[in-house]
């Protein structure tokens, strides 16, 4: 064991050397390049950091949006559950208006047929009274209803005013060239000759006397002057009672 | 292997230098650092392969070592504490190669870089605080403690030296004996102490040298901060 001071001097060379070396060739490049990765993995996180601040500033401004969104959706569907409102409680109205209208229209057709039906019943059933009565009168009338409406008419007649004679005297028209005087019956020669005197009397026409017997009559006359007819028989009597209860009613 | 195959031998000679298998050795070694660390420098990539990956993590875990002594003073320290695990380990396991003696059972060798560590300390801490708050350190706590400050200074210097010098030297010496008494393959068991020694040896006088440089440096700053202390 002996220092050798050769070895001592180099040994501190070599190792200065050594210190050199490896601070060039070890050291500083190595301590570079994990500082380069440090300096690169910071970069990322910051890079990372921003990217997660604008993906939160990204997201806060989307569900900004979507609320608001939201909100216009819901207050457009509130306008449009407002509106459908409105517009149903609209055609509810227009509804029941055209309702009542065509209830009211129903009911006036319905009083309508009921009246028609009621005026056709009537008119039947007058007409089957006026038949009744015409079959009644068929076995009831008989030469003495006749007679008194012979009297009666002749008596009506001699009763007319003198406006009455002109009145009717118009109704003829040109003074016919006969007077046609139907009856029930056998019309009696004095009854005849009583007949045309107050024919001449009321009309002032001198003309002949056409006489038929027309047991359709039942009982009564039938005479036509030109175009005046005078119905004075049970049969038209009974058909003019139904027109005119008919056209009354 | 005799007795005679682990003393110090010289080589050759350069002019005044008289170069000892001892020098040979340390150069191989630089050698082989130096080309390692080159092959290393050349290939680096922002994504590391495995040779990347592992010089990566022994230069962290140096740094990191040194800096939980020395925080503030990491980068700067850090390349003479780092060289000097680095060169240690090294010399320390070339002694387990056949007929290559570890540098460090040569006293000349431990010395030298005892030396080294000596020069360092002050340089640092020169350096870094100004030579009058340096030297001002010496009289802390007291100046009576002068004298023992400078004995402290050489022995531990000495004690640097002859540790490495004495566990190194004893190991291939054991090695030796047991391999002329028990014969081939008996040593195994001692090399593979030796290799543990020789890591623990690197250790201990990197941690050592570590431990008086960060003292050189913060002796000041420790005693500003207790004036700082009692002053709030």
């Amino acid at each position: 064991m002996e220092l050798s001071w050769s070895t001592f001097l180099l040994e501190i060379i070599n190792f200065l050397v050594l210190v050199w070396i490896l601070k060039r060739f070890l050291y500083k490049p190595v301590l570079d390049v994990i500082a380069r990765r440090r300096t690169g993995i910071e970069d990322q996180l910051a890079e990372a950091q921003r990217h997660h601040d604008e993906a939160d500033t990204l997201k806060a401004e989307y569900e900004n949006r979507l609320a608001d969104w939201d909100q216009e959706r819901q207050q457009a569907r509130d306008a449009l559950a407002q509106e459908l409102n409105e517009e149903r409680a609209r055609q509810m109205e227009v509804l029941q208006t055209t309702l009542a209208q065509e209830r009211e229209k129903a009911q006036v057709a319905e009083s309508r047929r009921r009246a028609e039906a009621a005026r056709g019943i009537e008119h039947h059933a007058l007409q089957q009274s006026a038949q009744f009565a015409a079959r009644l009168f068929t076995h009831a009338a008989g030469p003495e209803l006749e007679t008194r409406l012979f009297d009666l008419l002749v008596d009506n007649l001699s009763s007319l005013s003198s406006e009455q004679i002109a009145a009717l005297s118009t109704q003829w028209g040109e003074p016919p060239e006969v007077i046609m005087v139907a009856s029930a019956y056998p019309f009696a020669e004095d009854r005849r000759q009583r007949l045309e005197e107050t024919l001449t009397e009321v009309t002032g026409l001198s003309v002949p006397v056409d006489y038929q017997q027309t047991p359709d009559l039942l009982a009564g006359l039938h005479i036509t002057i030109g175009a005046w007819v005078l119905h004075a028989n049970v049969r038209d009597e009974l058909k003019a009672f139904a027109e005119f209860a008919y056209a009354a009613g | 292997m005799n007795e005679e195959s682990i003393l110090i031998k010289p080589v050759f000679e350069l002019g005044p230098l008289i170069i000892t298998n001892t020098v040979l050795t340390t150069w191989a070694i630089m050698g082989a650092i130096w080309i390692l660390a080159w092959l290393i420098s050349r290939r680096l990539r922002i994504e590391p392969g495995p040779l990347q990956t592992a010089a990566e993590g022994i230069v962290s875990s140096i740094e990191d070592a040194v800096a939980a002594v020395t925080p503030q003073h990491a980068r700067r320290i850090m390349p003479f504490i780092g060289s000097l695990w680095i060169f240690l380990v090294i010399a320390n396991l070339s002694g387990l190669i056949p007929s290559v003696h570890a540098p460090t059972r040569d006293l000349s060798a431990t010395a030298a870089l005892a030396i080294v560590v000596f020069l360092s300390t002050h340089w640092f801490g020169i350096r870094i605080q100004g030579l009058k708050n340096y030297l001002r350190h010496y009289l802390a706590p007291s100046p009576i403690l002068l004298p023992f400050n400078l004995i402290s200074e050489i022995t531990r210097t000495v004690a640097l030296a002859v540790r490495l010098f004495g566990n190194m030297m004893s190991l291939e010496m054991a090695a030796l004996l047991i391999l002329l008494v028990a014969g081939f393959l008996a040593p195994v068991p001692i090399l593979m102490l030796h290799i543990v020694e020789a890591l623990v040896q690197a250790y201990i006088f990197g941690m050592l040298a570590l431990i008086y440089v960060a003292g050189g440096i913060q002796s000041q700053q420790l005693r500003e901060n207790k004036q700082g202390d009692s002053h709030a």
